[in-house]
């Protein structure tokens, strides 16, 4: 699957962007920011039908917070609420019929099969949970007490800042990926109805991959900010 | 020798999907056991016990998907 490429100089060094990348992640933040804006615009103590959806929608996330870490937790709420809602919107976004429009090379599907998208909102998370750790427990953070065990413990942790946004991008990033080659598979053996089971397939992987996005970024977050840790 | 060191980055695509495949089959079929046995001693879990059983899966399913991606990246040598 190649992108199409446009590539700038600044100052002697040479930046590609991925423009269908851009393209759709814009497309997919600006459908999410026009219907927040739209779902909010006239809230009134009896919520209309929209507003209704969006307070069940706000639920969730409460409750998978209140499950997964206890206390604290109202801080946490937007990134991990936008990081779901994002990955949701542009892991569907590879079922709509976007490879219809012509573009130079390659095809505009979801935004999540550029490994790029996936490792920046990696490092995102890394950056917020070392942050948030930080801040609750300062230079605490990174030591543990003086022991063999917990000088160990020590670089494991600082092994798991390197693992940890690099499984969470590969795996996102895997799984749309693998989704469309399986599509791209099945539309060559049965052209009319073989793509379609995968297809339905891919709304439940989408899903899923970003629950378990959601998940994890909570499990990082309160292992950074809990008691031991 | 070039054709040669294509063949075997072939060869090494397919051993890799392969026994990444295996692990992750072996990874959900546990999965799947647990799942049973829970659901088969208490079956009012059943929805809860799901939810968690989709994750797990999701979770060992993407070793699978590092071996996919490898393989891929052999296959474009």
């Amino acid at each position: 699957m190649e992108h199409w490429l446009y590539t700038i100089e600044i100052a002697g060094h040479s930046m590609t962007f991925n423009l269908d990348t851009i393209f759709t992640m814009w497309f997919a933040m600006g459908v999410l920011i026009i219907f927040a804006i739209f779902a909010t615009r006239n809230l009134s103590l009896v919520p209309t039908k929209l507003q209704a959806f969006c307070e069940s929608v706000m639920g969730f996330f409460w409750s998978t917070m209140d499950t997964m870490m206890p206390k604290e937790n109202k801080q946490h709420v937007p990134l991990v609420a936008s990081l779901f809602l994002f990955i949701v919107f542009a892991n569907l976004m590879g079922q709509l019929p976007l490879r219809l429009i012509h573009i130079k090379s390659g095809e505009l599907a979801s935004p999540t099969n550029d490994i790029n998208l996936t490792a920046a909102m990696a490092i995102i998370v890394l950056v917020y949970y070392v942050t948030a750790g930080i801040m609750k427990k300062g230079g605490k953070f990174f030591l543990h007490e003086f022991s063999f065990t917990g000088i160990v413990m020590s670089l494991v942790e600082l092994l798991e800042m390197v693992t940890r946004p690099l499984s969470l991008a590969i795996r996102l990033f895997a799984n749309i990926f693998a989704g469309e080659i399986l599509v791209t598979i099945a539309l060559g053996a049965c052209a009319y109805f073989g793509p379609l089971p995968i297809m339905l397939f891919e709304i439940l992987v989408a899903f899923i991959q970003a629950t378990v996005f959601m998940m994890l970024t909570i499990a990082y977050i309160s292992s950074a900010t809990g008691e031991e840790h | 020798m070039e054709q040669q060191l294509a063949q075997f980055a072939h060869l090494g695509a397919g051993i890799a999907i392969g026994f990444g495949a295996t692990g992750a089959g072996l990874g959900i079929g546990l999965a799947t056991k647990g799942l049973m046995d829970a659901v088969s001693r208490q079956p009012e879990v059943a929805g809860k016990a799901f939810g968690f059983f989709l994750l797990g899966a999701a979770l060992s399913e993407a070793c699978a998907l590092y071996a996919f991606v490898i393989a891929f990246m052999l296959m474009g040598k």
